[in-house]
């Protein structure tokens, strides 16, 4: 194609490229095809054919009845569970306990990653950053017995060095006071995973370029100014992926944590939709009832993760979508 | 090149060698295994919905089985949540042959009915059963889907051990005050707090007077004792009048007075203050540690906890019973006769290939033979018999049955247990089991048991209790299904989680402010749809009437 002046290349590139007739794009690009094959078809398979299930919701579902036989019953189980009590508090939990950790989760692995960038002494470092992500590949079982044997009022380790540095006079029952639940979650869920997130931002950190380190300490920075203005800057991008791949999973406050460390006590603090979803949903063979909470979950997930992916675009960052 | 080519030709090879392999390991299962007499064995495949440790490989019982049978047994046994694997069971529509009891499968259609193949293939199982009959069908359709385990009796009914529902104090504590014998639960309190007030520590850990258990579905512990201490016997969450009307009792005022009486030993230091967080294993641990003196429970709920203890050789801190009731003037209705275990046992599913088959081999084990040899095991080698013809162990027999790795070589406890089976007396006299054998209980007992049994006068630990009287036709409400996903089930749900929420706050609370909070109970309780359930339970007690009486 000659360069005539005038004419914009790019311009042209991109004309070429859309007019392209479908099949013949699709024969240009067969490898790429081929490849995500597998991929596409495992999705279809293992997500977009159990959507079919969504109909229970709307039926007094029975496995024993075929589909023709089932009864329909319409919006029940969505007024059921939008009119419940129960199911309000725990959706306020879900959500309370999701922001807990998203926030507690992002604000502790960034410090934690900077802080640690910040350590010369090699080994040191490395012997940090393996004792802080080991728990990471703990099981939540494991973890909430070591969480409440530590908070055990016989002999347990926080209220042991609470009452020795006499802050407390008596020991605490910490799992018994519905109060403390969602912070005791919350520091679980730190003690878990903040070696874990903060090696992505790690990562990000080494690929900011040098120079950016030395301009800023010619220009007189200390250090304080340099993880502000140089390194925070640097890794922004990952945080706001990293950021919006999570608010999908904003209603997943988690089942392990909260069914193993709750109990009747704190039942209203701790419940969440997947505890609620087993005890009112499968527990009693009410199936129609656990699609429709699910159902439900879903749809203020997807909400969510579009709004977080246009707040994005509207702060001039990447998108995922 | 050379070199990679052949690296390449190696993979493949050993790539080719590996696929070979594993479907070669897959189609052996298929392969027909013959007994001594060249017959063909048949592969049982059973899911047992307990979590049991699998049998030895080479296990005795099971061999014998094999032999003389020709069957093979191949069960799985719960690992995890029972509810979560039927529902994924039944989500998957895959059943094995032979299925544990619940009362979900029904509703999913998952199990056929059995009268037919019983009245035709099987006269032991239709002997055994004739007359549960009626009770046994299922109130919705009438078929008859499961084969209880327990509660059938043949000849005289034993029973030597007790492991149904009281309040537990330790022996120590008796012989301790001088073996007295609590009746009320003001006696019961005050023994603990004599006993508490004298041993701070035990094992130098500190005392716990009463502890109660409130985790998953073992709520009875927390939830029953209103309905026993009023002379009420175990009906589960609803207390029945003599004209067979049920009644929810968790937000009335006998229960209060329960709680009540709780609140007073919590805030006396007595009640175990992680009862209402500990879960069921941290239970357990508790109570082998030796150091909880009493608490509300079944035995074969707590058993477990006991058991190191008694390795350990401290029976005075293992348990005795006792029927408590709130004042002398109620007769304590704790030992009930044996009713049949309805909706459990086994059932065969509808992926079976051959039911005949199937009921013709559980029919087989009901032959006295295999019931001596399912119970007792092999003579000679498990236990001996006498010149009058009663069966005994020998000390070094008796030391073997208490090892749980030898009897995962030579007893089919697992399967055993989910069967349904002879219990009460053989034709011979001998009891069905050895437990229930008087002088063989006798002779087992431990030199402290003895003792202490012998200070009270009596010979086995349910003396302790007043005698059975004859049970209501509809007796027990607890084994009332609910059917899945109704309006009663989730009311059910929700009565306890209130109950759970309220009481330990209630019990742990000031004692000028328990009452406000059982005002805020009772609140909350009207809040539920209580009627639907009331009505459920009382709908099937009155067809129990209707279906169950003699006529």
């Amino acid at each position: 194609m000659a360069n005539t002046p005038g004419a914009i290349p790019e311009q042209t590139t991109r004309t070429v490229v859309t007019k392209a007739p479908l099949l013949k794009r699709l024969r240009g690009q067969r490898q790429l095809m081929f490849m995500s094959l597998p991929i596409v078809a495992y999705i279809l398979v293992f997500s977009y054919y159990p959507i079919w299930g969504w109909v229970m919701a709307f039926q007094n579902y029975s496995p024993a009845k075929s589909f023709t036989q089932q009864e329909w019953v319409g919006l029940k189980h969505f007024k059921f569970l939008l009119t419940d009590d129960a199911f309000l508090n725990v959706l306020r939990n879900t959500i309370a306990m999701s922001v807990i950790n998203m926030v507690l989760g992002f604000a502790t692995a960034i410090i934690f990653a900077i802080l640690l960038n910040e350590i010369k002494h090699k080994l040191y470092k490395r012997t940090i950053q393996t004792i802080s992500y080991l728990p990471h590949f703990l099981s939540w079982i494991i973890v909430t017995g070591i969480v409440a044997s530590s908070l055990s009022v016989d002999g347990g380790i926080v209220n042991v060095v609470l009452m020795k540095l006499n802050i407390i006079q008596e020991p605490i029952m910490w799992l018994s006071v519905p109060e403390y639940f969602w912070g005791i979650v919350g520091a679980s869920h730190v003690w878990k995973e903040v070696g874990w997130n903060a090696i992505i931002y790690l990562a990000a950190i080494t690929s900011i370029d040098p120079s950016l380190y030395e301009a800023a300490e010619i220009d007189g920075a200390n250090r304080y100014k340099k993880m502000l203005y140089v390194t925070l800057p640097g890794i922004k991008s990952i945080v706001i992926i990293l950021l919006i791949m999570n608010m999908g999973w904003i209603l997943e406050a988690g089942f392990e944590v909260q069914y193993l460390l709750g109990n009747g006590v704190v039942v209203d603090w701790s419940q969440t939709i997947d505890i609620f979803v087993l005890k009112y949903g499968l527990q009693i063979g009410n199936y129609s009832l656990a699609t429709a909470a699910g159902i439900f979950k879903t749809v203020v997930s997807i909400t969510l993760i579009f709004a977080a992916n246009s707040i994005s675009k509207r702060l001039g960052e990447d998108r995922l979508i | 090149m050379g070199g990679l080519k052949k690296k390449k030709l190696w993979g493949s090879v050993s790539l080719v060698l590996a696929l070979s392999l594993a479907l070669a390991g897959c189609s052996g299962d298929n392969e027909k295994t013959t007994t001594k007499d060249g017959k063909e064995v048949l592969n049982i495949t059973a899911f047992i919905g307990t979590p049991n440790q699998a049998p030895a490989k080479d296990n005795r019982i099971y061999k014998k089985i094999q032999d003389e049978l020709g069957v093979n047994l191949e069960m799985e046994f719960l690992v995890g949540d029972l509810q979560q694997k039927l529902g994924v069971m039944i989500a998957g529509g895959d059943f094995p042959d032979l299925i544990t009891a619940d009362t979900k499968l029904v509703s999913a259609g998952a199990v056929i009915p059995l009268e037919d193949l019983i009245e035709e293939h099987a006269p032991n199982l239709k002997k055994h059963f004739g007359k549960d009959w009626n009770r046994m069908k299922d109130s919705s359709d009438g078929h008859i889907y499961w084969l209880p385990n327990y509660g059938v009796y043949t000849g005289e009914f034993i029973s030597n051990y007790y492991s149904g529902p009281a309040f537990w104090i330790q022996k120590s504590i008796l012989k301790d005050a001088g073996y007295p014998t609590p009746k009320t639960l003001d006696d019961f309190t005050k023994l603990i707090r004599d006993y508490a007030a004298k041993n701070p520590t035990i094992d130098g850990q500190p005392t716990i007077g009463f502890t109660t258990l409130a985790s998953d579905w073992r709520t009875f512990p927390l939830l029953n004792p209103p309905e026993h201490l009023t002379g009420h016997p175990n009906d589960g969450g609803v207390v029945v009048d003599d004209s067979g009307v049920a009644t929810v009792f968790a937000d009335k005022d006998i229960s209060k007075r329960y709680y009540k009486e709780l609140n007073n030993l919590y805030n006396e230091g007595l009640l175990d203050k992680e009862a209402f967080v500990q879960n069921y294993d941290q239970y357990l641990a508790k109570i082998s540690s030796g150091r909880v003196l009493s608490m509300f429970d079944q035995h074969w709920n707590f058993q477990a906890g006991e058991d190191p203890l008694v390795a350990q050789g401290k029976i005075g801190q293992t348990y005795v019973g006792f029927p408590l009731v709130y004042d002398t003037s109620i007769t304590d209705h704790y030992l009930d006769r044996p009713v049949i275990n309805l909706n459990n046992g086994f059932g065969i599913s509808k992926d079976a290939e051959d039911p005949v088959a199937l009921i013709k081999f559980l029919d087989k084990l009901m032959d006295e033979k295999y019931q001596k040899l399912l119970s007792w095991g092999e003579e000679g080698v498990d236990y001996q018999v006498n010149e009058e013809g009663r069966f005994y162990r020998t000390p070094e027999q008796r030391t073997e049955q208490d090892d749980p790795a030898w009897r995962l070589v030579n007893k089919a406890e697992g399967f055993y247990a989910a069967a349904p089976k002879l219990e009460g007396t053989f034709e011979d006299g001998n009891a069905i089991g050895a437990i229930n054998q008087p002088e063989e209980f006798y002779d087992n007992l431990k030199p402290e048991d003895k003792e202490l049994l012998d200070a009270y006068g009596f010979k086995t630990w349910s003396d302790f209790f007043s005698p059975a009287p004859e049970n209501p036709v509809y007796y027990p409400a607890w084994q009332v299904d609910l059917k899945e996903g109704s309006d009663a089930a989730v009311a059910n749900k929700q009565m306890t989680d209130t109950s759970l929420k309220f009481l330990p706050k209630a019990i742990m609370s000031k004692p000028d402010e328990f009452d406000n909070i059982w005002t805020e109970y009772v609140d909350a309780y009207k809040k539920i749809d209580v009627k639907s359930y009331e009505d459920r339970i009382n709908d099937q007690l009155k067809w129990r009437i209707e279906n169950w009486s003699v006529k």
